[in-house]
């Protein structure tokens, strides 16, 4: 293996003025892996993720993504990342269909290739709904369309923030089915949740809080080594410890 | 008491809301819990007004609301799933200029306001842009606007989708406070685990409620048997082997680290599940979701 660290995170730091909303983080993420990115609210989690993601401009510190410089050469890291944000950016006013057309045209796919995709999907999801607004579909449906957009440049390394927040139990479930697919089709993912039962889907988990990383590890290792039952307990010790310290 | 009777409402060919009838007693907390696309959304909308229905009746204290629903809009604090802030204004004017809309009285205000924001853990933020916030930080403060007013029936539509575990428990906490202090709440959420703070939980699928019960009562009567299976090696592995038996495949799921399984019939398949470690459990909420979600034929 070429890089077996495929992410290398380097005291990275972004400030909003005074305030520090990501402060000087490292950790690296390994090939193949999947990545449980856990924090309370405003924790830094999307911001690390757009860091790393070239989406937000470094403040200080680096990123390396298979040996690339995301200061430098974010063009030629973007080509193998995909990014399935918070909010879902699909265009509220277009079809599903539309937005796969759209998407598909800034990644520089081919016609063909576009209209492939468009078939494709037809095939998860009814083409009834496809054809409506993606402001009118329910966001289990919403987060399926985002999803596959993401995975149509076919990329190796791809970041999930909340992929799951707002969706039932059973979708919720099946989306995890989804990600382990993509686990075993040797995809890379960092995948941020609030649900803790989905933290041990985790092949390793980093808890953020405040900019600063307060745990990681296998969570396995983690509940073990702090004698803890539940990945609730764990979270909640990690900030409390945090907080009063 | 507010009452709904037999609410419909179709678009086009779908159904949202198929036939819906129930009772919300006063002080209570009523907990919707469903898929995306339920139509959760759309009945808590027919109750303010917001969507016309196609046929039904709605009661407030035992009369007919008829078309004036200023009845209950007048006395309902409503987040809708879609909320709004204002971006440019912070955190603390955005608390102001809700108060100001719903004339909240300027000396239960200050106070309101800081306990608001203190519970949600926004009082450090309170001059940041809410446009600013992060994700779930939004959803603290567009909560804490509702509550502003007190009003005496409060609306959620998921109020806590993208709200950290913790702060989760602390918005439950709040809400369980306003149910003592006389509200009569409505929660829809698709977290199960929270749907366990409710009087009455009611599981909708399809635009029809498929289910419905108080916890105990749905606890008791779960029909049922649950086993919570710690697996060999990797979970997902683990679950695709055992799907490819037919006769456990729709029976068994994922959660945390273990696997679970429900048992529906007499004939159990539980022996021909490699395990590391297996218990009968009791179901969680989430469990008998699942449960009716899959087997509506058996409500
Ligand atoms: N443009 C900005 N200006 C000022 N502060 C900002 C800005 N963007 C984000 N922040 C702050 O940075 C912190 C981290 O935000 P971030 O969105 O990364 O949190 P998060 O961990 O993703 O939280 P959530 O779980 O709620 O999504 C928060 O305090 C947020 O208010
Ligand atoms: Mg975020």
């Amino acid at each position: 293996m070429q890089f077996e660290d495929i992410i290398r995170v380097n005291e990275l730091t972004k400030k909003f003025g005074a305030f520090y909303a990501v402060n000087r983080i490292s950790f690296n993420i390994r090939r193949g892996e999947i990545l449980g990115f856990l924090g309370p609210n405003g924790a830094g989690k999307t911001t690390t993720i757009k860091m790393i993601t070239g989406l937000l401009r470094i403040t200080s510190g680096n990123v390396f993504v298979k040996g690339l410089n995301v200061k430098k050469q974010i063009k030629q890291i973007k080509a193998f990342t995909g990014y399935m944000s918070q909010k879902f950016s699909l265009y509220p006013l277009l079809t599903s269909l539309e937005n796969i057309e759209f998407f598909g045209g800034i990644s520089g796919l081919p016609r063909k290739e576009i209209k492939k995709f468009q078939q494709q999907i037809t095939d998860m999801i009814p083409v009834k709904i496809l054809k409506q607004k993606i402001m009118d579909i329910p966001p289990g449906i919403k987060q399926q369309v985002a999803l596959f957009t993401c995975l149509m440049p076919d990329p190796d390394i791809i970041f999930l923030d909340e992929p799951t927040s707002g969706v039932d139990p059973k979708n919720r479930r099946d989306f995890w089915m989804q990600i382990y697919k993509l686990k075993k089709a040797g995809k890379t993912i960092l995948v941020t949740t609030h649900n803790l039962d989905e933290a041990e889907y985790a092949d390793r988990i980093i808890i953020i809080h405040n900019g600063k990383i307060i745990r990681q590890g296998e969570p396995s290792t983690l509940l073990k080594n702090e004698n803890m039952d539940s990945m609730e307990d764990l979270f909640k010790k990690a900030v409390t410890d945090h907080e009063t310290n | 008491m507010l009452e709904l009777d037999g609410l419909c409402k179709s678009y086009d060919s779908i159904k949202a809301v198929d036939n819906i009838s129930l009772s919300i007693a006063p002080e209570s907390l009523t907990v919707l819990a469903g898929a995306d696309g339920a139509g959760k959304s759309t009945l808590l909308k027919i109750i303010l007004g917001l969507v016309k229905k196609d046929r039904g009746k709605i009661y407030l204290d035992q009369k007919p609301i008829g078309s004036d629903f200023s009845k209950i809009t007048s006395i309902t604090g409503y987040m809708p799933e879609r909320f709004s802030l204002y971006t440019d204004l912070s955190v603390e004017e955005n608390m102001n200029f809700f108060s100001d809309i719903q004339e909240v009285p300027r000396r239960r205000r200050e106070d309101l306001k800081q306990r608001l924001l203190e519970k949600t853990g926004m009082l450090p933020f309170k001059k940041r842009r809410a446009g600013a916030l992060s994700g779930g930080m939004k959803q603290k403060l567009a909560l804490s606007t509702i509550l502003l007013s007190s009003p005496d029936i409060i609306i959620l539509d998921e109020p806590t989708t993208g709200v950290d575990p913790l702060s989760r428990i602390e918005f439950f906490n709040i809400i369980e406070e306003l149910k003592e202090e006389g509200k009569t709440i409505i929660v829809s959420t698709p977290y199960l685990d929270e749907a366990e703070k409710g009087d009455d939980i009611v599981f909708i699928k399809n635009g029809k409620i498929i289910k419905q019960g108080s916890i105990q009562s749905l606890k008791e009567n779960f029909p049922a048997r649950l086993f919570r299976i710690l697996p060999e090696g990797n979970i997902f592995k683990a679950i695709e082997s055992i799907r490819a038996d037919d006769e456990i495949t729709d029976n068994v799921y994922i959660r945390g680290r273990y696997i679970k399984y429900m048992q529906s019939g007499t004939a159990g398949f539980i022996d021909r599940i490699p395990a590391k470690e297996v218990k009968k459990v009791s179901p969680t909420l989430e469990d008998i979701y699942l449960y009716y979600e899959r087997n509506i034929n058996a409500v």
